[in-house]
């Protein structure tokens, strides 16, 4: 039975790593490497890696440090940012992505998702949704790490990009991401029940219990968290232990017979 | 110790490295057959399609150098697609020759009755059906990394070590003589991953 | 490439520094901000928390202070005496605790107050120093853990809630202006921003043999146990204005001893004399982010209006980031033999963990280095 994932997302900006409140207001937290080495020791399921200078500056993600990264990531590793063509994609994988993620350019150029899910199949692209909740209560999708707005909802937008190739979702929140205040749930009910590619709740988590949230009432199949990782002593083994005892399936640590 | 990572292009290699690198062995890529000269031991990674691989091999001439390698004793272990290409033949796309070093054919999941989503991909438990030094220190039901559509169906079923269920039941782990392979990731599995890998480097060569 | 805060000489790289649109870090906001501060009521202020602490009967401790011996635990001290307090002092012992460490250590305890030496297992100790060496590239990973934990331990096991902190580096050093801001040290506090590096106590079990016996000194109280004690932590530079020279002036009037020259890879001469270890340490906040304690140090008195900018600039060229070959007279070979790591592992561990895109590399790619094995920043101010 495939398990239920737990990933911490890695925010790297400006030659380090960094963690925001509401896709905003960055905080720099260390560096890149030792937060990976970290992580591998921690038995999370995933690593996602997301260069905010490459998706906000119109840059390329800087390949050379990628490949310094990936070499130590001993869990699946998907890449994001920055990522507007086949190309883009090629070199990521080749710089030692599993998997990249694709966000704001899917909206103006949707065929790239059916492109390179041709080109690299179905496993390797992670589409990305960023979302906002609107005044009056309405979900909307924003690209360009959250700054323009796309007039596109949510549900109906992830399931063009299940049918175009999409592998899987990555579902955030740009309104809780960093409030530790709990995954918007209603946003990703209205996305798993609607699609049959796995989802990935971020933005919000705080504590072990909105994790059992996202999978118990959202139906998430994998929950991203960052500054839970980054600033409480919580930990992803532990978060793996409350899933277990909430009769979640979830892969526990290797332990030698 | 030096393990030769095989490297046509059809894989990243850098985490199988390091992985190596970690368990103090020394890696060293192998692009051309001369390389595998000096190495004790060979890793065939691989990810894609069964004939897009076997095709990078025969262009670099590895075809005919692995099964040399394995004559002359040297313990070979293939992964995800590396594993396929073990076997004699691959349905995929009309068919084509693998490089036929355990008995098998390697057959799209759907061709076997798997009504799952596909590709399997995640973490998932395997089975171990047969004690083998390769698998030493695994418990049964330990997850490990999966992505592949297609899966290897071993003519002999000795040659299976272990197997994962994903709609159907599929050879997880395989093994004949000198030659092992995984349909798994174990450069992406962790410790489990590093584990087998530390097994395959203890393997006494036959 | 590196940008630096355009009034003192901090890159954007250090963690929870954040230069803002006029180019100027927090750090140097923070220091700003200090001119504002009614120092006057901050200190009633701070004579209302030691008299509701101190003890009534005299039965118990008024409070923990806890010391290395450096020159700012004996300021605190010296401070807490005047105010008629009798601490007690716990002292978390450093990963490798060199020789005048130990002789200040022995005069602050001369002061006239009970010091607890909590002296976690140094085989333990040596394991934990290379295991946060390795994978998050700090070899003083658990002296961290043990400075902000092991005097919380003995606030609920001696019944002494309040603990008399020293600087909150956030406030000093750059954070983020609720946490700069903040006079209270908790648990949050000390995951947040006490160098912990993401790495938690609990991750070292079965690394390298350890076991959770073997950690206990760098387990935190639990919630319950600190609600039970209510302790309560706060930084004294919250509550008196803070300088590092000024401390020193007054420690060493107190016996305080300075190292006979400005200690390896800084610009001082009073700080960080109390661990052999503080070198490499230093070394890999070099490595990771391209500044390192002749930074930190020239950045103080930049704010302070000691120096010019283009001192501080000087300053760092000449001391920063030099490959630490030895410290405090101890030499790099010792250091790594305690922990089992040869020079030319070392070397390439420095390597692995370098920003690459700090330093200045070759037609190959390769990091330059003299021959002494020293870095050179791509660039030094804001081009």
């Amino acid at each position: 039975m495939l398990k239920i994932r737990v990933i911490p997302t890695l925010l790297w900006k400006d030659l380090g790593l960094v963690k925001g409140v509401g896709f905003n207001s960055w905080r720099r937290v260390g560096a890149v490497l030792p937060s990976i080495k970290v992580y591998n020791r921690r038995e999370v399921d995933e690593m996602i890696l997301v260069d905010i200078t490459a998706s906000a500056e119109q840059g390329a993600v800087d390949h050379e440090a990628l490949n310094d990264f990936a070499d130590e990531c001993f869990v699946p590793l998907t890449v994001g940012g920055g990522v507007r063509g086949i190309e883009d994609m090629r070199k990521l994988l080749r710089a030692g992505a599993d998997k990249v993620s694709v966000n704001s350019a899917a909206y103006g150029d949707s065929a790239i998702v059916s492109k390179g899910a041709a080109e690299f199949g179905t496993q390797c692209i992670v589409a990305s949704i960023d979302v906002r909740r609107l005044e009056d209560g309405r979900l909307e999708c924003f690209s360009h790490s959250g700054t323009r707005p796309t007039g596109r909802r949510p549900d109906d937008w992830a399931m063009e990009l299940e049918r175009l190739g999409a592998g899987e979702i990555l579902l955030t929140s740009i309104d809780r991401d960093g409030t530790m205040q709990g995954y918007d749930l209603d946003l990703i009910s209205s996305v798993t029940r609607k699609v049959r590619i796995p989802v990935i709740a971020s933005g919000g988590c705080g504590h072990y219990g909105h994790m059992l949230e996202a999978v118990r009432d959202g139906g998430a199949s994998a929950v991203a968290a960052a500054s839970i990782f980054h600033f409480t002593e919580q930990t992803p083994k532990e978060a793996k232990l409350a899933l277990a005892a909430a009769g979640y399936p979830v892969r526990m640590g290797f332990v030698e017979a | 110790m030096k393990v030769a990572v095989v490297d046509t292009d059809i894989a990243n290699i850098g985490s199988v490295c390091r992985v190596l690198v970690e368990l103090g062995a020394e890696p060293v890529v192998a692009r051309n057959p001369v390389d595998l000269r000096d190495a004790s031991r060979i890793i065939l990674p691989g990810v894609g399609s069964f004939s897009a691989g076997m095709a990078s091999l025969r262009k670099a001439g590895f075809d005919e150098a692995l099964p040399v390698a394995v004559e002359n004793g040297k313990p070979v272990f293939g992964i995800c697609l590396g594993m396929q290409l073990l076997a004699g033949h691959g349905t995929e796309a009309g068919g084509a020759k693998g490089l036929g070093l355990i008995s098998g054919t390697v057959r799209h999941l759907e061709e076997s009755g798997c009504k799952e989503r596909l590709p399997h991909m995640g973490w998932n438990e395997v089975s171990i059906v047969r004690p083998s030094p390769i698998v030493a220190g695994i418990p049964n039901g330990t997850d490990f990394y999966f992505v592949h559509s297609y899966a290897f169906q071993a003519n002999n079923p000795g040659d299976v070590i272990a197997t994962c269920q994903h709609g159907v039941p599929f050879a997880a782990i395989v093994g004949s003589g000198n030659v092992h392979g995984a349909q798994f990731h174990p450069e992406k599995s962790a410790q489990a991953g590093f584990r087998v890998l530390g097994n395959f480097l203890e393997l006494k060569p036959c | 490439m590196l940008k630096y805060c355009c009034r003192c000489v901090m890159p954007h790289t250090k963690p929870d520094l954040h230069i803002d649109d006029d180019g100027v870090c927090n750090a140097c906001r923070s220091f700003e901000a200090r001119k504002q501060v009614d120092w006057e009521s901050r200190k009633i202020e701070l004579l209302q928390v030691v008299d509701r602490y101190r003890s009534k009967d005299g039965s118990n401790w008024d409070c923990i202070v806890p010391v290395s011996g450096g020159k700012d635990s004996t300021y605190q001290v010296v401070r807490m005496l005047q105010l008629g307090m009798n601490p007690l002092c716990v002292n978390a012992t450093t990963c490798d605790l060199s020789d005048i460490g130990r002789r200040n250590l022995d005069n602050l305890k001369n002061l006239g107050v009970d010091v607890i030496e909590m002296s976690p297992n140094p085989r333990v100790r040596a394991k934990l120093n290379r295991i946060g060496l390795l994978q998050v590239g700090d070899i003083s990973w658990p002296e961290h853990v043990g400075i902000f934990t092991i005097p919380v331990r003995a606030a609920v096991e001696f019944g002494v809630p309040l603990i008399v902190w020293g600087e909150n580096s956030q406030n000093e050093y750059g954070g983020p202006a609720t946490a700069a801001e903040n006079h209270v040290l908790d648990r949050r506090w000390l995951e947040e921003f006490g160098g912990l590096l993401g790495m938690r106590v609990s991750d070292m079990v079965g690394m390298d043999g350890l076991t959770r016996r073997d950690l206990i000194p760098y387990h935190y109280p639990s919630d319950e146990d600190l609600a039970k004690a209510a302790v309560t932590g706060i930084f004294l530079g919250y509550f008196l204005p803070w300088d590092g020279i000024s401390n020193a002036l007054i420690a060493q009037a107190h016996g305080f001893e300075t190292y006979h020259k400005p200690v390896e890879g800084a610009m001082l001469n009073y700080e960080n004399l109390d661990n052999n270890l503080h070198g490499i340490h230093d070394y890999f906040k070099f490595l990771k982010f391209g500044f390192s304690r002749a930074t930190d140090h020239a950045c103080l008195h930049l704010r302070r209006g000691r120096i010019s900018r283009q001192d501080a600039i000087d300053i760092v060229r000449i001391h920063d980031g030099k490959f630490p070959w030895e410290y405090l007279g101890k030499r790099l070979e010792d250091m790594l033999e305690r922990i089992d790591m040869t020079l030319e592992q070392f070397i390439s561990l420095c390597d692995k963990f370098t920003n690459k895109k700090i330093f200045k590399r070759d037609a190959d790619g390769k990091l330059v280095k003299d021959k002494h094995g020293n870095l050179t920043k791509i660039n030094y101010d804001n081009v």
